[in-house]
This record gives structure tokens, sequence and C-alpha cells, in this order.
């Protein structure tokens, strides 16, 4: 299995690519003017669907292979399921900036049916293994809300084109970001994370029982959520989402701390721990966002409160968990593909010459300062501050692309 | 060739990741030689282990070039499952956690 979560890394990391020279060339103008705006579909997906995505999906494919021990249902499947993703997601991106409400709405149905493919073919290899734990549980929860977030990204772009249901769009507005990121990146992540920290900290005897805490926790919370989006309900039934949520990060840190005190081995190297320092990042993200609930709910639902959100979990969790783990995964799939049938045949390189992790160390250090910076600029509305911080991250983000990307050089 | 002396050679496979081979993590159980059939039991860290076709495979690979030798069979088994009390010194030095 090498060709295929190929393929999706490394198209996910040309998006991640395009999107750091994309934000240099305008000076971060995007990130200063207000979201909901042809730049901001078009970046925002080209940070969720071209990169975040297609890396997930790729490294499922990768995952669970491993964690099953046996095929994933269909390759073939998997290849026309990449095609199609890339090229609905490709015309969605192109339909965003170029402001042509017909293209968006005709390639958000392929991106959909691209990621239907995905749901069928991951859902079918779980069923067929029939190992349930808190990594095929979160798996399997994570890509149905992937599926329900593509399917309302996809009831949004015909209501751009035909305007068939504008009561509902504001509620379908909500819900699609809420399943999107805390549904589909945010299981799919922790359910990544019980397989890869204890493996990285040869961590042994850790029980799963908390692991099944935060998985039920974090799924009632995307549920609640969901719910309270839909139904437009009152504030504070979002409030209660988001304590449930809190809760499920706070048990996923406890988790992460029982892991780390079970190592049998120093340390698991620099992107590892930049997870899980994300993580702990986002215990205090979660515990602001609940209070500013609970104590200021006007100040809370803010244009400008939910943007500073939605960057520091986004890209303080999950771009920068992925970021991380990508220090991993990619050398991991080259050096079994290149080196893996030399072993027994004279000396070949270990995984760290592949990748110093010295090096992963500065940048991944450099991306989250800046992006520190830039948050604290959009708290302040600062454009200046926003835009030089912008410029930043996207050029140790480009610089962090390079040296992954080097890998497949060695 | 003496199971000493296969054990020995054990020690040019790696895991890749951890930079320990595989005879100093405690991952070789059993070694039969008989008569240059060559049976290896062995586990790896974790069932589940991304490594399990490389480290298996290469071991199989290393002892089948080797003079003297006709078959080799390596088996994987979980039980006993491997622990962290079977490395050895130098693997838990090399890892950092002496
Ligand atoms: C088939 C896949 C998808 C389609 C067709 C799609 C479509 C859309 C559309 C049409 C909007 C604009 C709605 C509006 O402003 O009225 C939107 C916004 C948004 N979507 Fe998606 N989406 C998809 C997948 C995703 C995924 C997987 C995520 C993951 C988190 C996501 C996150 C967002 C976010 C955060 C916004 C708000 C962006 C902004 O206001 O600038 N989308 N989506």
């Amino acid at each position: 299995m090498f060709r295929l979560p190929f393929l999706f890394i490394a198209t996910g990391l040309a998006c991640f690519a395009l999107l750091d020279v994309t934000t240099l060339a305008q000076a971060a103008g995007w990130i200063v003017h207000p979201p909901r705006s042809p730049a901001g579909w078009f970046h925002v997906h080209l940070l969720v669907l071209g990169w975040a995505t297609m890396i997930a999906m790729g490294a499922v494919y990768q995952l669970l292979h491993v964690v099953l021990q046996k095929e994933v249902f269909s390759r073939t499947l998997g290849y026309v399921n990449y095609a199609v993703f890339t090229v609905g997601t490709a015309g969605l991106l192109a339909g965003f900036a170029a402001v042509q409400t017909r293209w968006i709405a005709a390639f958000a149905i392929l991106a959909w049916i691209g990621i239907v493919l995905f749901a069928i073919n991951i859902a079918l290899t779980l069923i067929r293994a029939a190992q349930w734990n808190p990594i095929t549980f979160s798996t399997a929860s994570a890509v149905f809300y992937l599926f329900l977030t593509g399917l309302i990204g996809l009831a949004m772009g015909l209501n751009f084109a035909f305007h068939w249901w504008p009561t509902w769009h504001e509620r379908l507005f909500y819900t699609h970001i809420w399943l999107g990121t805390l549904g589909w990146f945010g299981l799919l992540i922790t359910g990544f994370s019980y397989k890869m920290l204890p493996m990285f900290y040869l961590a042994h005897g850790v029980s799963n029982r908390t692991a099944y805490v935060v998985t039920i926790l974090w799924n009632a919370a995307v549920l609640a959520g969901a719910a309270a989006f839909l139904t437009a309900a009152p504030f504070p039934a979002v409030g209660a989402a988001v304590g449930l949520f809190t809760l499920a990060v706070y048990s996923y840190n406890l988790h992460t701390t029982q892991i780390r005190k079970a190592h049998h081995k120093k340390s698991p190297g620099a992107g590892v721990l930049a997870a899980v320092y994300s993580t702990r990042a986002l215990a205090v993200t979660s515990t602001i966002a609940f209070a500013a609930i609970l104590f200021a709910p006007a100040r809370a639902a803010d244009e400008r409160a939910v943007v500073i959100f939605a960057w520091a979990y986004l890209w303080g969790w999950v771009a920068l968990t992925i970021l991380g783990y990508l220090s991993k995964i990619v050398p991991f799939l080259w050096w079994t593909h290149k080196y893996g049938p030399r072993v027994g045949k004279g000396t070949i390189p270990t995984m760290a010459d592949l990748l110093e992790d010295r090096y992963v160390a500065y940048v991944l250090t450099a991306v989250a300062a800046s992006l520190l910076l830039l948050i604290i600029g959009l708290g302040l509305g600062s454009d200046v501050w926003i835009i030089w911080s912008g410029a930043a991250l996207s050029l140790f983000s480009l610089a962090y692309v390079c040296l992954i990307a080097r890998v497949f050089t060695r | 060739m003496d199971t000493a002396e296969i054990r020995e050679l054990l020690k040019q496979v790696y895991d890749p990741e951890l930079g320990v081979n595989i005879v100093d993590l405690g991952l070789v159980y059993e070694i039969h030689n008989d008569d240059g059939d060559v049976c290896i039991r062995m586990t790896l860290t974790t069932p589940g282990c991304p490594m399990h076709d490389t480290i298996a495979g290469g071991a199989e690979r290393l002892l089948q070039n080797q003079p003297g030798i006709r078959s080799v069979k390596v088996d994987v088994v979980w039980d006993p499952p491997w622990s962290p009390d079977k490395m050895s010194e130098e693997a838990k030095e090399r890892l950092g956690f002496r």
C-alpha cells in the first residue's frame, strides 16, 4: 500500500503550497477581509478540502491497512475516489475564486460524490474487518460526519445557483462548519492519535477506557451542536454543545497524559510533540470559548470572536497536528517503499536519516509562533499585524512543505 | 551455523523507526536450526505494527543468503506479547529510557 496514500498526500502537500503562495502573493489580504466572501470560501476550502481532507483520506487508507492488518475493501475504488474528489475540489475552488455559482453547484456534486465513494470504501473495509475499538469507532464516525458535511456543502452550493431553500441557508451554514471541523477533523485526529501516540512514545499497557470516554463525549458534542444549529435553537443550546466539547477535549488530554506516562522512549520526535502541545493548547482554546459563552454571550457570538476560535481550532490544532504527523507518515511511506525491500541486504538508512528532527522542530516552532501572533492580530483587529503575521505563517508553512517534500529525494 | 551466530546476524535487522535492532529490542523469541532449515519465532512491539512485513521479511531475506542455510521460516507470534522489559540494556539506553 504505497501509491494510493502517496497520491492523496502529494496532492494535499501541493494544495498546501498553493495556499501559502497565494496568501503570500496577496500579502495575506484574504485574512483581513470578511470570511464569507469568494476569497474566504476559496482559501478556507483550499485548506480544509484540498489540503487537510486530501491528506486525511490518504492517511485513512494507510492507517486502516496497518491497524486492521487487512487490505482496504477496494484499491480501484480508492483511485476512483481520488480522481473524482480531486476534480470536484479543483472545480469547486475555481467556482469560488471566479464567483461562478453554476460551477460551484456542479463541482460541489462531484466533490461530494468523491466523498461518498471514500465513505463506501472505508465503511465496507471496517464492516468486513469487524474489529471495533476507539480507533475504528472514531474513524467510522469521522467519515460519517464528512459525508454529512459534504452533503450540506452541496445543498448550500445548489442554493447559491438555484435558491432552492433560502430560509435554511444560515442553519445549514453553521451546521456545515460544525460537522466538518469538530466531527470530521476532530474525531479523525483523536482516533488516529490512539494509534500514533503509543507507537511513537513506545507506550505500553495503556488501557483504552479513557479513549472510549473521549469518543462518546466527542460524538455527543458533535451531535448536540449539529442539532442546535440545524434547529436554530437558542444560544444556550450551542453553549451546552461547546461545554460537552470542552469535556471531550479535557478527557482527550487526560488520555494523552496516560500515554506519555507509559512511555519507553524519551522523545517521540518533534512532529508528535507538536501534536501533543497543540492538544494542550486546544484545552485552553475550548475553555476560553466556553467561558466566553457563559459570561459574555454577546461577544462570543460576534463574528470576530468566531473567526478567532476557528483559526485557533483549525490552524492551532487541526493543521499543527496534521503537519506534525506528516513528519512521521511521509518518511514511513517513503522508507517502506524505497528501503523496505532492502532490509537484510546490507546497510540502509533509518527513518530518522530521511528527515532531520531538528529542522522539523525549528520550522514547526516558527509556524506556531506566527500563528499566535496572527491570532493576537485578529483579536486586536490590527490589519498591519494580521498581514505581517499571516505572511510569516505562510512563509514558514511553505518552508515546512519543502522540508517534507525533500524526503522523496532521499 | 549455530543459533548464537544466527542471533548475532539478526542484529543487522533494525526497527527503522526506533533505530534499534530486533535482537536488542527483545523481539526474537526462539531460533531453531535443524541442519540448515532455520525457524525463527519472533514478535513485534505491537499487533498492527506498520513494520510487520518489513521486519519479518527482512529477517527472512538476511538469513536466506547465508551459507549453510537451506530454508528459513519466520513465525510472527503475539503470545507471549512483547513488553518493554524484554529490551536489552543497550536498547533502553539508545531509546533514552535509562
Ligand atoms: C463537498 C464538500 C464541500 C462543499 C461542496 C462545501 C461548500 C461550501 C459552501 C458553498 C460554503 C459557503 C456557504 C456560505 O457562506 O453561505 C462553505 C463554507 C464553509 N465550509 Fe464548506 N464545503 C465542503 C466541505 C467542507 C469541509 C470538509 C469543511 C471542513 C471543515 C468545510 C468547511 C467550511 C467552512 C469553515 C466554511 C465557512 C467559510 C467562510 O465563510 O469563508 N467545508 N462550504
